[in-house]
């Protein structure tokens, strides 16, 4: 198990960094559209900075922030945002993940309905990658626990 | 101006190698991680001054921004694991 880590550089470089990085991936999901970066980006940098968390914090402090069941949880909302708003845009009469007919339901202009329509499936996208790459992470961790009991 | 920042350019590509001649032969774990992470920096710099050529720094400063961060939880992550494994490596 990754152990909480004593130095105090560390700890306090993490606690002051950790929201920064996270209104930097927002910044990223958000702008996706007009500059590099989109939901992929954005959600590997908010992976990153729980990733952060855990190397400094431990396994233990990481985990009262953010638990394995909201993991789980966050990452099947990510893809049933995605699908969602492809469904909504079958049902409208278009075609999978067609915006444009999201028009009708939002009551703005189609382009403006594009716009809204891609950040959606952005931010689906977005929570999908930080919490599949956190899961990762964290199996990848307890994996190596695992390892170390049988050895003892 | 271009020409200016092209020199700096090449001249940080120059430092690159010396410093991946540190990682590749480097005595220890240390230096090595030491230089894997001046290289990142060196790669920031990099990419700005591409940003720079090409008249586009409000898109370079985005992915340098992300590199730099990908850099330090890299060498953290590195030094952690050093941290558990030991130094026999």
């Amino acid at each position: 198990m990754i152990q909480k880590s004593d130095d105090i550089i560390i700890k306090t470089l993490a606690r002051i960094l950790v929201p920064f990085i996270q209104v930097y991936a927002l910044y990223v999901i958000m702008h996706g559209h007009h500059s590099p970066g989109g939901g992929f980006q954005g959600g590997v940098i908010l992976a990153a900075s729980l990733i952060l968390l855990m190397i400094t914090h431990g396994l233990k402090d990481t985990q009262k922030r953010i638990s394995e069941k909201a993991v789980a949880m966050f990452s099947s909302l990510g893809v049933f945002i995605y699908a969602g708003i492809g469904a909504v845009c079958l049902l409208l009469a278009g075609n999978y993940l067609d915006y444009s007919k999201l028009a009708k339901l939002l009551h703005v202009v189609p382009a403006e309905a594009r716009s809204l329509g891609i950040l959606g499936v952005e931010i689906g996208v977005g929570l999908a990658v930080m919490a599949v790459m956190f899961s990762v992470f964290l199996n990848i961790s307890k994996g190596e626990d695992v390892e170390e009991d049988k050895k003892d | 101006m271009n020409e200016f920042l092209l020199s700096i350019g090449m001249g940080l590509c120059v430092l690159v190698f010396l410093m991946l001649y540190r990682v590749v032969f480097g005595p220890g774990v240390f230096n090595r991680i030491a230089a894997l992470s001046a290289i990142g920096t060196k790669t920031l710099i990099i990419l700005l001054i591409i940003g720079f050529l090409y008249n586009r720094v409000d898109m370079f400063v985005d992915i340098s921004m992300v590199y730099a961060l990908l850099n330090l939880i890299g060498t953290l992550a590195a030094s952690k694991y050093l941290e558990t494994v030991g130094e026999n490596l």
